[in-house]
């Protein structure tokens, strides 16, 4: 989507420290080209095409629609990309970006981890240096995505401010891109920040929608009528979406986390009981969960990947006008949701795409059987398994942590005895 | 002319150059902080700029950062409280200013229109809001023009040649120019840089307005190098640091070395 000099409505914009104008002006300028580069583009599709597995599939989901009696339910694959998620969509196009503008590293932010593994794993690839930052809070509740990141060669650092999560290891990457603007790329996970992120990473992300338009054609010989995504920063939403926003029949739905209820602090509901407010903060004008004076909040969610403060401005202005519509789910509805796409159709969902099958499922029964639906299934869930496992009040799987860390240790200690003798 | 540029043009008749001292309103406490604030004043410092505390600081570093959350932690503050108790330490010390410095975002929810009128009702001439670039503040400069506020701009060693030109000329009150990349405090930037004395030279060249300038000020030789290049030293990361590990004491030994020695 076209933004207008950096702003969708009243939302956008370019708010960031003067420090910062010359790298952003500089990306500003290099994405324009690029996007206009057929050289560039083919690369661009060769590498998610080899290196991501792209396209992903459309998958019909018969016994889904059978257990509900109503719509017919199709799945976009997201989670069949490389690293496991659509992050990886949007960290190919800004690498390769990075390679064309002639830096050397890269930093980014991460909640949950899927963003940081996916650019170090295309870091890594391209040979670029990479550091990641991440809530203290997020790397004790996501330490496998930690592993794997230090494994690919990228620096983490925990970021002890503030809730430490999501939102401080956002601010954190600024500062260090303030510092480090000459060599380095702040290379953003969402479609969040200043003025050209939203519009770059939603140029990025998509070909999920593009991909979309062609399979629904070829599979049942017409668009879909409504698409489901979840809404963290918006960064799958986006993808899905808009490419059918001039397809006016197409309904739109954007589902967000409502966690534990609607209380501050216990969700991550942005757009819609008024829960939250226009601000301007992290570069950018959106609705942020915020206090009456100005101070952003914190935010809860199962999935740490939606528990962010602020949303992307174009999501923000397309509920505005009435072309998405907005809804939520509670952490237990999103379990449920997932168990149930675990035993109908054999596929692990993560928790984030999670909640948009449990907007979809809710809808489902109601819609006519002729009527089709595709749902973002925008991760796999096999990160979440030490949370789905918790959620799931599963009694077998301390035995198995304990057991695992007793041989563990054991195997440490033996292999100290062995440096020592 | 400015208002604040006036003030500092007839100051600096006197003094070689003027000390501006950046406190957190709320730090450790709102009344500490304001007592911190008066401290100073009594030493003779010539500014302060009262940081309004914002939850997600992208300019500071850790020093800040952590005084704004400190700040913010188990007391709610606000911005109308915040101008009542340093316009009264205005009224107190008449011979020195306050400027404001916060993030927009509190600012914005407060009001802008009605946030550059209370200003100017409490006598708080310069306010610095480091994430509101200038082309994104045309609202904000017609209430400043209306109120006879200034809107302090920030330039950089990194700003474009006809940017820098571009901001000089707008500055009013005095221009805030940062003396190095990164966020305030202690500076792990290494990249290469022009020398600060052409970089201010150049920034004279577009500029009747005063120049204060800041980030990585923490020694007496600091302050001497700026002296008949600019008009402002601006202390803030290094005097939170001395306040951190002594206590208005430490504080206070520190301004004096820098501005008293």
């Amino acid at each position: 989507m076209q933004s207008n000099n950096g702003y969708y409505g009243e939302f956008g914009g370019s708010y960031i420290p003067e420090i910062l104008y010359s790298s952003q002006q500089q990306i500003l300028h290099a994405f324009e080209e690029a996007k206009n580069d057929p050289a560039f583009i083919a690369e661009l599709k060769d590498t998610w095409q080899n290196y991501s597995g792209r396209p992903t599939p459309l998958t019909f989901c018969k016994n889904l629609t059978d257990h509900f009696g109503g719509a017919q339910i199709y799945l976009k694959r997201e989670d069949l990309n490389q690293s496991g998620a659509h992050k990886m969509n949007n960290v190919i196009g800004q690498a390769l970006l990075v390679k064309r503008m002639g830096k050397k590293r890269v930093i980014a932010e991460t909640g949950a981890g899927q963003h940081g593994v996916a650019t170090a794993l295309i870091a890594a690839r391209l040979g670029l240096e990479c550091t990641i930052y991440m809530g203290a809070k997020d790397v004790k509740r996501q330490y496998p995505n930690v592993f794997w990141m230090k494994q690919l060669g990228a620096t983490v650092v925990p970021v002890a401010e503030g809730a430490q999560t999501l939102r401080d290891a956002l601010d954190e990457a600024l500062r260090d891109w303030s510092s480090s603007h000459e060599d380095s790329h702040y290379l953003i996970g969402t479609t969040c920040g200043c003025a050209p992120f939203p519009e770059m990473v939603a140029f990025f992300q998509s070909v999920i929608g593009e991909e979309v338009k062609e399979q629904s054609m070829a599979q049942f010989g017409q668009y879909p009528d409504r698409l489901y995504a979840c809404v963290g920063g918006g960064s799958n939403a986006c993808g899905l979406f808009l490419p059918f926003l001039e397809e006016k029949e197409v309904e739109m739905f954007g589902v967000e986390a409502g966690g534990k209820g609607l209380e501050l602090g216990q969700h991550s509901i942005r757009l819609s009981n008024g829960l939250g407010q226009k601000g301007i903060a992290q570069g950018f004008a959106t609705m942020f969960l915020q206090d009456e004076n100005g101070q952003l909040q914190e935010t809860h969610s199962i999935a740490a990947g939606l528990d962010y403060v602020g949303v992307s401005p174009i999501i923000a202005h397309l509920a505005q006008e009435g072309r998405i519509q907005m809804t939520y789910a509670m952490d237990d509805e999103v379990v449920e949701a997932c168990a149930l796409l675990l035993k109908k159709e054999g596929i692990i969902p993560a928790l984030e795409s999670s909640h948009a099958l449990a907007g979809a499922f809710k809808d489902a029964p109601n819609l006519p059987k002729e009527s089709r639906i595709v749902i973002n299934l925008s991760g796999r869930g096999d990160k979440d398994i030490f949370n789905i496992a918790k959620a799931m009040n599963d009694a077998t799987f301390p035995d198995f942590l304990e057991d695992y860390l007793a041989d563990y240790n054991e195997h440490l200690s033996e292999n100290n005895n062995q440096g020592e003798a | 002319m400015s208002q604040l540029a006036q003030y500092i043009a007839e100051k600096r008749q006197q003094k070689p150059i003027l000390s501006m001292t950046h406190v957190v309103y709320g730090y450790p406490s709102v009344k500490e902080s304001l007592d911190w604030m008066a401290t100073l004043l009594e030493a003779g410092a010539d500014f302060i700029e009262v940081q309004f505390p914002f939850s997600d600081p992208v300019a500071d570093g850790p020093t800040i950062v952590a005084a704004c959350h400190g700040a913010l932690h188990d007391q709610t503050l606000t911005v109308e409280q915040c101008l009542k108790d340093i316009g009264q330490l205005g009224r107190d010390f008449p011979q020195a200013r306050i400027a404001l410095m916060s993030y927009l975002n509190p600012m914005y929810r407060y009001g802008l229109e009605k946030l550059v009128k209370r200003c100017a009702e409490e006598n708080i001439l310069g306010l610095i809001l480091p994430d509101l670039p200038y082309e994104q503040a045309g609202e904000l400069r017609e209430y400043c023009n209306a109120h006879g506020v200034d809107p302090v701009w920030l330039v950089t060693p990194v700003t474009p040649k006809d940017r820098l030109a571009f901001l000089a000329s707008e500055a009013r009150g005095f221009l805030y120019c940062v003396a190095r990349s990164g966020v305030t405090g202690n500076s792990n930037h290494n990249g290469k840089q022009q020398s600060l004395d052409d970089y201010l030279a150049e920034i004279n060249e577009h500029t009747n307005a005063p120049i204060g300038v800041g980030f990585g000020i923490r020694e007496k030789a600091h302050v001497d190098a700026l002296k008949g290049k600019a008009d402002v030293a601006i202390i803030g990361s290094a005097l939170l640091d001395a306040y951190n590990k002594g206590g208005k004491e430490e504080g206070l030994k520190l301004f004096n070395s820098l501005f008293n020695a």
